[in-house]
């Protein structure tokens, strides 16, 4: 470590690292240099001249956000002329800024306006007439008033730097320049509103929360977004129960003030005229309102008879991507001690399971990365997915270590995926070629000579190159499975340093499902179902009988249906004619087919019983995201008529003469955290909203088939079948454009 | 007897004191109203009923800025902001008040929110019978509280 600095400003002393920028040097001493230009992680810009102070021994004032500190620097930033200076910069600023705040939407969140109010004179000086520009619509979701920009380009660099998309320039000259998409009059980029989100004034804003209330007129609810596996931390901002902006101005969670489009304006569905707010229960062939009451009760008379006329084996319960974790383990807990079968599946994106074995068996279940490794990684691997569309958080974190400090990426894909422009070594193998490139790598199988586009060598020069680094992240998508992990992984340890792991789900909740056991063949926390030991735990917990065979993988369960051997399904969350392509005919069979979602989907469609369940924002309870650190949702409206998956589960129960004891959420979380193993997470932290990392370990038993695991490969703006019910995901043109288009 | 005299000199100054002062006041004009029989009179800035304010085209001036109701001590300013299109125009600005509630139950009269206004759109009218038998009354709408359109706007 080289010899700190030392210095001094407005007398104070101060003792910072080499290479420190003096504003931020300044921060930590508490002394605010007013900025606009500067943001840290961005490239200093030096544009606004809003930061100038005195620095001893120099001719004129200086900008405190491009100077590095210096030993023995004596800086001064209150003093009459830089006071003066600050008045005269917002001076000039204002020249041609309207000062409409009344109608701004930036209104009381903006920079300009506090610094007019501390710093500045609103007085002008200037007699001439302001220029006036008529606001442009980029998108349907980014709107841009020239006359209140302030040319900071702040958006311009986070679009670049932080987006890679590169959208916007800058247009004409002078007291005319403007912010202009780069590709014609309208934006064409990833819409994620980080340029909104980062614009100091009002000058970019966003088309779903413009003119429609003020910031300090909501309430605003710090939870996880419902989309992808990232799990960002998001704050909704509420009123009169209806979500109106999505954003993460106080950088709290693991994306800092990241989210990409369906976190930033993909939540609308929450507020979609088509939820389900009622019950629909089918009579003479109908699907008809229902009341709550009727139509659980109309279940589990069903559910009763068809249990003693066929036993358990003729029920399967299938489980969802986007549920809790409380919601998860106790729907699994109903299926296996209440309705006494191991039937119970889920659509898996990801192949978990094999990760864990993998690491538990390789005594290394210490190795499971965190989304902050990824960001903090000197090397990365990542094998097939495209995480620019699938985990926008990933690939943000990705293009940030290797913009911040010059992280290695390699890449195995057989698609050309954007994040290759990072890359220093790019992959491409044969089409479905990812897994036959790790065992090759692994050294199981020799490769083909048509593997990749450069032959073998390729291959070659890829190991070599990774076994010249140390603390390697490894990513993976569905591509690798099964046996392939585990040679990945075994592979993966012998590499220098301390290797870590990501296998890449899809949703919000998908690592989860299978963390808390919705498998039929693997109980909560990774244990077998067939290790007596294990089931004999969860036994005397519970107080009832697990049944001890495996039950039928969600193919299985359709092969049931249509063979005629199930007779009910229950499905929570999840809509499996859409996912798995079923035809009509598949489900026909069933004497019950109850469905628990927020929308009439395909399935629900086709369902004797659909009951409106609670959205994201809608309750409480946690999640754990696709690298298995685990966050709280917080509860932040409510939705007349729906009910939580959790209550329905209660509910069913109790009809079913159970006597759960659990209230609420949290009484399941601590059953959760006793019992799971690997779930033993300290709770205060997650409840002060603090992504807290698992480390399951585990024997699940081994991958049945090879159709089990796949992911529904979702761009950037669709979202399994939410997203159908987002304005804003289906207003932008880009949605239109063929998957894994690289904006 | 020199008593005597003193306290009917005495008496009558008295008298003719306390009696100028009848007579002033007989000569003076009335205040007291005759309210309710008589439209009562009010000063200038008396604080009443509030009124929301058009421009000259008839437009209303209120943007929808929610100061008057961020002004509120006692929180009584209710207001859903909407955007102006060119089809659908209701302010002058791109923003509107789609609803705009007071309710009376709360509302002091102590006239922050007119001072708080960028657009002088709200201001205290002289309105002042607002009793009714149903707190619910007391909410007053954006239809009640807004001025006629004036005759030059209108169509
Ligand atoms: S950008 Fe800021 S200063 Fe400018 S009009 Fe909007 S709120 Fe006011
Ligand atoms: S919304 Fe578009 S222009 Fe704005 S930062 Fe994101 S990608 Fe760039
Ligand atoms: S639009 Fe906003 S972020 Fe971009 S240059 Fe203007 S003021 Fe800065
Ligand atoms: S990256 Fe994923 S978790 Fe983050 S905002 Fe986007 S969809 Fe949501
Ligand atoms: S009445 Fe005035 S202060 Fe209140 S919202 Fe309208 S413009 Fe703003
Ligand atoms: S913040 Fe230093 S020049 Fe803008």
């Amino acid at each position: 470590m080289a010899e700190p600095i030392k210095l001094s400003i407005d007398g104070k002393p101060v003792t910072v690292p080499p290479g420190t920028l003096l504003i931020e040097a300044a921060k930590q001493v508490g002394i605010e240099v007013p900025s606009f230009c500067y943001y840290p992680g961005l490239s200093l810009q030096g544009a606004c001249r809003m930061c100038l102070v005195a620095i001893e021994k120099m001719p004129k004032l200086q900008t405190a956000c491009t100077t590095v500190v210096t030993n023995g620097m004596v800086v001064h930033t209150d003093t009459p002329e830089v006071a003066n200076t600050r008045k005269s910069m917002l001076e000039f600023l204002l020249t041609n800024h309207p000062l409409d705040c009344p109608v701004c939407d930036k209104g009381g969140e903006c920079e300009l306006q506090d610094a007019v109010f501390r710093y500045g004179a609103a007085e002008t000086r200037f007699l001439e007439g302001k220029l006036h520009e008529e606001e442009k619509k980029f998108s349907n979701l980014v709107y841009y008033d020239r006359p209140r920009c302030i040319l900071c380009f702040r958006c311009i660099r986070v679009c670049d730097e932080g987006m890679d998309v590169n959208a916007y320039g800058i247009g004409f000259r002078a007291a005319h320049s403007e912010i202009i998409p780069n590709r014609g009059e309208q934006l064409e980029c990833e819409e994620c509103g980080m340029c909104i989100d980062i614009c100091p004034v009002g000058a970019l804003t966003s088309g779903t929360y413009r003119y429609k209330t003020r910031p300090w007129e909501v309430t605003y609810t710090g939870t996880i977004c419902n989309h992808c596996g990232d799990g960002c931390r998001t704050t909704l901002s509420v009123r009169n129960n209806v979500v109106i902006r999505a954003n993460n101005r106080d950088h709290s969670g693991l994306n800092g003030e990241f989210l990409c489009v369906k976190g930033r304006f993909g939540w609308d569905f929450v507020n979609s005229e088509r939820r389900l707010k009622s019950p629909l229960l089918r009579k003479n062939g109908k699907q008809e309102e229902a009341s709550w009451e009727e139509a659980l009760t109309f279940t589990v008379e069903r559910l009763k008879t068809i249990l003693a006329e066929h036993g358990p084996g003729a029920v399967a319960v299938i489980g969802s991507n986007r549920t809790t974790n409380e919601e998860d383990y106790l729907l699994q807990r109903f299926a296996r001690t209440v309705l006494g079968t191991n039937d119970i599946d889920h659509h898996r994106t990801a192949d978990f399971s094999s990760l864990v074995r993998a690491l538990t068996e390789a005594g290394a279940t210490d190795r499971y990365a965190t989304i902050e490794d990824i960001s903090a990684a000197k090397s990365l691997l990542l094998i097939g997915n495209d995480p620019t569309h699938q985990h926008p958080l990933i690939a943000y974190q990705i293009r940030q270590a290797v913009r911040q400090h010059g992280a290695r990426l390699y890449i195995v894909n057989s698609r050309e995926i954007k994040l290759r422009r990072q890359s220093s070594q790019y992959l491409q193998v044969k089409p479905q070629g990812e897994a036959e490139a790790v065992r090759a790598l692994a050294g199981q199988a020799p490769a083909a000579q048509d593997l990749c586009a450069g032959g073998t060598g390729a291959l070659t020069a890829l190991a070599d190159a990774l076994k010249k680094e140390s603390d390697t992240v490894i990513l993976f998508g569905d591509e690798i499975q099964g046996q392939t992990v585990n040679d990945l992984v075994t592979c993966g340890l012998t590499l220098p340093g301390k290797t870590r792991f990501v296998a890449l789900g899809d949703y919000a909740n998908s690592r989860g499902a299978a963390d808390m056991g919705l498998l039929p063949d693997t109980l909560p926390g990774y244990q077998p179902l067939s290790n007596e030991k294990a089931r004999e735990r969860m036994e005397s917990a519970w107080a009832a009988k697990i049944p001890a065979a495996p039950g039928r993988n969600i193919r299985s369960i359709f092969e049931g249906i249509r063979a005629g051997e199930i007779k009910a399904l229950l499905v929570f969350g999840a809509n499996p004619v859409k996912t798995f392509g079923l035809d009509n005919a598949a489900l026909t069979g069933l004497q019950l087919l109850f469905v628990a979602e927020l929308f009439r989907t395909e399935t629900a469609e086709l369902a004797n019983v659909v009951v409106p369940a609670a959205s994201f924002a809608e309750k409480s309870g946690t999640v754990t995201n696709t690298c298995g650190e685990v966050q709280a949702l917080k509860r932040t409206m409510r939705q007349a008529g729906t009910r939580s998956d959790l209550e329905i589960l209660l509910a069913l129960a109790r009809l079913f003469g159970q006597r759960w004891t659990y209230q609420s959420p949290e009484d399941v979380l601590r059953e959760i955290i006793a019992l799971v193993p690997g779930y033993d997470i300290p709770l205060p932290s997650l409840l002060v909203g603090r992504a807290v990392p698992t480390h399951p370990e585990g024997r699940p038993p081994a991958l049945e088939r090879p159709d089990l695991v796949f992911s529904s490969r979702d761009s950037l703006f669709t979202s399994g079948t939410l997203s159908r019910y987002s304005w804003a995901l289906n207003s932008v043109d880009e949605a239109k454009k063929p998957y894994g288009h690289a904006f | 007897m020199g008593n005597i005299l003193k306290e009917i000199t005495n008496s009558a100054t008295a008298l003719a004191k306390g009696f100028s002062i009848t007579f002033k006041t007989m000569l003076r004009p009335t205040v007291t109203e005759n309210y309710p029989h008589q439209p009562p009179t009010f000063e200038d800035r008396y604080r009443g009923l509030h009124v929301l304010r058009r421009d000259e085209n008839g437009l209303e001036k209120c943007v929808a800025c929610f100061l008057c109701a961020a002004a509120c001590p006692s929180n009584c300013i209710y207001i859903e902001a909407a955007e102006n299109t060119a089809a659908h125009r209701i302010s002058a600005a791109e923003r509107y008040a789609k609803v705009y509630n007071i309710d009376y139950n709360r509302c002091i009269f102590c006239g922050y929110c007119v001072e708080a206004c960028p657009c002088d759109a709200i201001t205290h009218g002289h309105g002042f019978e607002i009793s009714a038998y149903d707190t619910n009354a007391l909410i007053y709408r954006k239809e009640q509280l807004l001025e006629p359109l004036p005759a030059s706007a209108k169509k």
